[in-house]
């Protein structure tokens, strides 16, 4: 075949120079991807940064405490112990004091409802409608002290009800992710009061908010329970009722045999709140209905029962809650028993305090408080203290306080040196709390007497562990590290500014700044990192998190310097065109969209919005194209593309919050994680039209030859069938069509289809892709020499017609090569069709479907861009991200955790193997996304002529526009978590947003610079060495 | 669309696309000023039977806008073919005879304006509305109406003083054709749509977000804003899509 250029010039020097450029074009490849890796490791260290300040994590420990094995075994070796463990009806570890309990917890009671009011001057006359409509609580603990205490008792946050009941009854402190904890659920899988309970044979019965199902699913009793959904904020009254309505008979002396302990929660405090605010008529109303209610419940108690009533939170001056100020804290707790069993520390407690700020209890105190007056053991992982009122009682009271103290304090140590021992906590973490633990114990041993001073001291003594170890475990757990949030952030800032730089910001070749770029970067990272380590040891902050940040922000600094070396080619990195305008607009609309939890809640129906407003537009600008063959091309292409894309919407895997007004079609049914039998044809058809609409694509601009043939047209076609067998045998399985078969028979067969499909995927295609020619073929045609050549410039790409070469003028015969047209694209997007199979074997069914239509719309892009001659423009590379974060969606998929389909992770095993488990579970919730980030390349070569100059700069612009958009997804996302992180939806919605758009962003990163650029070196090659190299920009 | 012609010359150049000048009289300067008014305030008090009643709101209101838009069409714009208001300059003395044969000339396009907007544009629109997400199982009739009104506010205009010819048509669906009154409202009704679906997804509990609501008042007040805009401000300006 012949070289392109004339012959004039000397085969030899062409040959000598095409060698030199195909050197520089493979150095300049290297540098481009190498430049992509530090793009990464920048966003890296931001995400690093921000994480280790954001998600705070907790171990949780799954031990549980047990009736038989009390703490104290560990000091007194089971022997010397003042009380035998080990029996239920007397208490497990500590004398009981009761033997049944209600427990009403009325949402959001602030302190200051249950206290009168006491104007603070004497002009402060009027008072708001929240004071004194529920006297009861403050009544009775003044008028009977020994019956009854009144505490304020204040939340850890957040203050959402979810969190608070898990604080409630494990005695522990809120975390982001409790690692190890089930992802998919939200059942509580630490040792809790509601569980010991169960365990010990009580009949627990529960009334009000549905909550408390999710949290302990099973435990309660189920013919007397009676849950309400909480979801309705407007509605004051039903639930409140409907407890009512139950509970009342069960306190009948008639039911008393039928339960132990009620738990009774209401809303309706709550609910007024966040309609109408604490100031106001309906909140005096309900209070003043629960008055009515607490009365009515303490009259009906027997001797044998205490009544524990308390606020999970309070409420903010609006009624809401979920943060961390004083009045979302300040909850109420009142304790009673007709049994006169509480006593004070000091006689002037008898006086409920006046307002929260004094004699304040934690609420995790409640749990080690009902624990051993129920006679339970504590929970394992409580940190709680018992609550003195509890255990003052009569003349023995400093005792059992004494006594309670301890055995709390001991299982407080005992969890520590598990959680030490699980975590390889050094021994730096305990040393305060270890040297008090032994100072409480030295107290202990010289005070066996137990006299009243004794036990004062021996209380004191295990008290001062206790909160020092409560302080030590806050400050681990319980706090954000804004310093940390704040140095990510300022990361991902400068990395943002990068990549807009690059990707917007030049006019010229940007390969050719790679290697300042590239040395300057690492320098600076270096450097910056010495700086970082450096400063650290002056004792500024912790030595990783400096080193960290130092690199990170010397290398963005440098790199940055390192752009502006040459000004001239710089330019200020705002769209300057329509699509340019369009693109900007929708991701700064996405980005703003996120801070509200509706706009994140629904997602996906606004980037199908976005989506056919990007089509429309498409659309419009093709019908603007003179030439009726780009018209006519656009105006498919468009149409296709808003179809494809209205088509797969209908794919829908609801979330939560969208409820009611979304249905779920991506299964068989709302509440089933299996395909539906009709889903099962999906893949069939697949197999059998994606395969077709590819070939199309490259039969029209005469490509459809050698390897495309080979990997379109028959390997795609039977790995897709494959897979469509592999879905239809998992059914099979699944619903046990064939149930005369050899148990296992069809999952070993499944399992060899998956395991021969990827094989085929990595290994053939990967194969075919290297190693592939270009898709052309020449043929020899007689013909006038007049009529060789036509100009090829880029504005004129025709796609289906038959191009001649520029060369060899002299000669009589005419070189025709079929396919000239497309030489570059049509050989890159070998590679998306390689990985297409990959992908398409870890979807489901549905989502088989929905990922072939994002093919085919990636297809329509490519070609919408090229009738509009849009190589150079934004709105490729943005319509590829949108399209990747649609379909993300529509392959079953929400940015919330309980939709991770990790049952993918047994597509080609029967175990968890790693790496590959959750690399498998990874291409199935990302692989739009991947998907669409390896076809970014594309763009920039559809259908230009094979010497294009500065080709590989095209392609870095592009893949840095893809990646500029979740770049600033993700910016927005942290930086909105990090505004938002005393949200009430934060764990629920802003969150797992946030997480997605980093794992996005990494992936992206990772695909594009490993698999789209690493990649797209062989497809030019292939191509250059055939029709020589282009320049660079300018020759 | 067109059969491929190669080598076929730009075919748009052809005919140099003007901006639509109104006809000059005094009833067309009223009835211009007064047309979206009337839009407005049809809009206005009608909204909180919209919200309760959004079927027969919809329903009721389309003739009213379809007589208005027939009305400001015939008062107000050059037919198709007429000649611009040159015809009116001062001292010609020429169309005063037959005016019966006038108004007909006026209203049979009008009418068959409006007809093509029934028959073409709103089932065209209801395509693109389904294709923006619109619920395509459920509210059929609030959709239907929506796309009638939109039709009705976006293009018997178009057809009234464009015609039927087809590069013009290319031109309005590229976005090509030079800013006016005409052009102005149908973008503007289009653009104010687009942002009407915005507050659709907020939590806000409001009965006013519910379909097709927000669309309707996103739709009147983009016409009318765009109508203003496209007339005074932006006349004879050129969308630049490349």
């Amino acid at each position: 075949m012949d070289k392109g250029a004339s012959k004039d010039s000397g085969p030899k020097d062409l040959k000598a120079e095409n060698k030199r450029l195909s050197v520089q074009f493979k150095a300049q490849h290297g540098l481009l991807v190498a430049f992509f890796a530090l793009i990464l490791i920048f966003h890296i260290l931001g995400i690093y940064l921000f994480c280790s300040g954001f998600l705070l994590s907790r171990l949780v420990l799954t031990n549980r405490s047990e009736c038989a094995h009390s703490p104290l075994e560990l000091l007194e070796g089971g022997s010397a112990s003042l009380y035998t463990a080990g029996s239920p009806e007397k208490g497990c570890w500590h004398p009981r004091t009761f033997d049944k309990a209600v427990v009403i917890v009325i949402d959001a009671l602030r302190y200051d409802f249950t206290v009168p009011f006491l104007p603070r001057s004497t002009d402060e006359e009027s008072h708001y409608y929240f004071h004194n409509a529920l006297p009861v609580l403050y009544e009775t603990a003044t008028q009977n002290p020994n019956n009854a205490f009144l505490r304020p008792f204040i939340a850890d946050p957040p203050t959402t009800t979810l969190q608070r009941l898990k604080g409630l009854t494990t005695g522990t402190l809120p975390t982001f992710i409790d690692a190890g904890s089930n992802f998919a659920g939200t059942a509580i899988d630490e040792d809790n009061l509601v569980e010991q309970l169960f365990l010990a044979g009580k009949k627990v019965v529960h009334l009000g908010d549905d909550t408390w199902h999710a949290l302990f699913p099973g435990y309660f009793e189920p013919n007397l329970t009676k849950a309400y959904d909480s979801f309705n904020v407007w509605d004051l009254h039903t639930l409140d009722n409907g407890v009512n309505e139950h509970i009342f008979p069960l306190l009948e002396p008639s039911m008393q045999n039928r339960w132990d302990v009620i738990i009774g929660h209401y809303l309706g405090v709550d609910h007024a709140g966040h309609r109408y605010g604490p100031d106001h008529p309906a909140m005096n109303e309900k209070l003043k209905q629960m008055d009515g209610v607490l009365r009515k419940i303490m009259d009906g108690l027997d001797d044998d029962t205490v009544l524990v009533v308390m606020g999970d939170h309070g409420m903010d001056v609006k009624g809401d809650h979920g943060g961390e100020s004083d009045d979302e804290v300040e909850a109420a707790l009142f304790m009673y028993s007709k049994r006169g069993v509480f006593g004070r520390s000091k006689p002037e407690f008898k006086i409920p305090p006046a307002t929260a700020k004094e004699r304040p209890v934690g609420q995790i105190d409640i749990v080690p408080t009902l624990a051993l007056l129920l006679g339970l053991p504590i929970p394992f992982n409580n940190l709680g203290k018992p609550i003195e009122e509890a255990f003052l009682q009569g003349s023995k009271g400093w005792q059992q306080l004494a006594l309670a103290t301890r055995l709390t304090s001991a299982q407080i140590h005992r969890y520590q040196g598990e959680y030490a021992k699980a975590r390889k906590l050094d021994e730096s973490n305990t040393a305060a709390t270890a040297s008090l633990w032994q100072a409480a114990g030295e107290v202990w041993q010289k005070s066996l007497s137990l006299s009243k001073s004794d036990a004062k001291n021996v209380y004191q003594a295990f008290m001062a562990y206790q909160v020092e170890n409560l302080r030590i475990c806050k400050n681990l757990w319980a706090r954000f590290d804004l310093v940390g949030m704040g140095m990510g952030i300022a990361l991902l800032v400068g990395t943002f500014i990068i990549v807009a730089m690059y990707a917007q910001g030049i006019q010229g070749d940007r390969t050719a700044l790679s290697p300042v770029l590239l040395g300057r970067g690492l320098m600076g990272t270096l450097l910056g990192g010495g700086v970082g380590a450096l400063l650290s040891t002056s004792g500024i902050g912790p030595f990783w998190q400096w080193t960290v940040f130092g690199a990170g922000l010397g290398g963005i600094l440098f790199t940055l310097a390192g752009l502006s070396v040459d000004r001239e080619i710089l330019r200020i990195p705002l769209p300057s065109t329509f699509w340019g305008g369009l693109s900007f607009l929708v991701t700064i609309l996405l980005c703003v969209g996120f801070a509200s939890n509706s706009f994140t809640i629904w997602e996906d129906e606004q980037l199908l919005f976005l989506l056919t407003t990007f089509g429309l537009f498409m659309l419009a600008s093709s019908l603007g194209q003179n030439s009726s063959e780009d018209r006519n091309l656009g105006v498919v292409h468009s149409v296709s593309f808003m179809v494809a894309t209205r088509l797969s919407s209908f794919s829908r895997l609801c979330r939560e919050e969208q409820m009611p007004d979304c249905m779920s079609t991506y299964y068989s049914s709302a509440t089933s994680s299996t395909s539906a039998s009709w889903q099962l044809i999906i893949p069939f058809l697949v197999a059998l039209i994606l395969p077709s609409v590819i070939r199309q694509v490259y039969v029209r601009s005469l490509n459809y030859q050698g390897s495309a043939v080979i990997w379109i047209g028959i390997v795609l076609r039977i790995g897709l069938t494959m897979t469509a067998i592999f879905w239809v045998l998992d059914a099979a399985d699944d619903g046990e069509w064939y149930p005369n078969l050899p148990e296992g028979l069809l999952k070993t067969v499944r399992i060899y289809i998956a395991q021969i499909l990827l094989a085929l995927t990595f290994a053939a295609g990967y194969g075919t892709y290297i190693w592939s020619s270009v898709l052309l073929t020449v043929k020899e045609e007689q013909a006038e020499p007049a009529s060789i050549s036509k100009p090829l410039d880029e504005a004129d790409p025709m796609s289906p017609v038959l191009t001649t070469t520029s060369s060899a003028p002299k000669t009589r015969s005419k070189l025709i090569i079929l396919g000239y047209a497309n030489t570059h694209g049509t050989r890159y997007f070998l590679l998306p069709c390689v990985w297409a199979l990959a992908l398409q074997l870890v979807q489901k069914p549905m989502g088989q479907g929905t990922l072939a239509l994002c093919m085919v719309s990636i297809l329509n892009v490519l070609e919408v861009v090229d009738a509009n001659n849009l190589r150079r423009s934004p709105l490729g590379p943005i319509v590829l991200a949108l399209l990747g974060s649609f379909y993300f969606f529509k392959t079953g998929h929400q940015a919330a955790l309980a939709t991770i389909q990790w049952e993918t992770a047994f597509i080609p095993f029967r175990s968890i193997v790693y790496p590959w488990s959750p690399i498998l579970v990874i291409l199935n919730s990302f692989g739009p996304q991947i998907l669409c980030a390896i076809a970014v390349p594309a763009i920039s070569i559809w259908k230009v002529p094979p010497k294009l100059p500065g080709l590989l700069s095209r392609v870095a612009g592009a893949l840095t526009t893809h990646i500029l958009f979740y770049a600033a997804i993700t910016l927005a996302t942290v930086i909105e978590a990090a505004w938002l992180r005393r949200h009430l939806m934060l764990y629920r919605v802003f969150m797992p947003r946030m997480l997605v758009a980093i794992i996005n962003l990494l992936l992206v990163e990772i695909f594009g610079a490993f698999v789209a650029v690493l990649g797209l070196r062989w497809s030019i090659v292939s191509v250059g060495d055939i029709f020589g190299w282009p320049g660079a920009i300018g020759t | 669309m067109s059969a491929p012609t190669p080598n076929a010359k730009p075919t748009q150049a052809e005919i140099p696309s003007k901006p639509i000048d109104l006809i000059q009289s005094q009833y067309s300067l009223l009835y211009g000023n007064l047309h979206p008014i009337l839009l407005l305030s049809l809009g206005v008090f009608s909204f909180n039977s919209l919200v309760s009643d959004p079927v027969n709101t919809l329903l009721g209101l389309a003739p009213t806008v379809a007589v208005l838009q027939a009305v400001y069409c015939i008062l107000c714009l050059p037919s198709t073919g007429q000649a611009p208001p040159t015809a009116h300059k001062p001292g010609q003395k020429k169309k005063v005879a037959k005016p019966a044969q006038d108004i007909w000339a006026k209203v049979v396009p009008a009418f068959l304006s409006l007809v093509l907007t029934l028959t073409l544009s709103a089932p065209l629109l209801y395509i693109i509305l389904i294709l923006f997400g619109a619920p395509l199982t459920t509210h059929h009739l609030q959709t239907l109406l929506l796309a009638l009104h939109a039709a009705l506010l976006t293009t018997p205009q178009l057809f009234y003083a464009h015609g039927l010819e087809k590069n013009t048509w290319l031109r309005i669906a590229s976005l090509q054709l030079p800013m006016d009154e005409v052009y102005g409202m149908s973008l503007g009704a289009c653009l104010g749509a687009w942002l009407g679906a915005i507050p659709i997804p907020l939590d806000w509990d409001r009965e006013w977000q519910k379909w097709p609501v927000t669309i309707v008042a996103g739709l009147y007040i983009g016409a009318v804003v765009g109508k203003t805009v496209g007339g005074l401000l932006c006349k004879g300006l050129r969308l630049k899509l490349d």
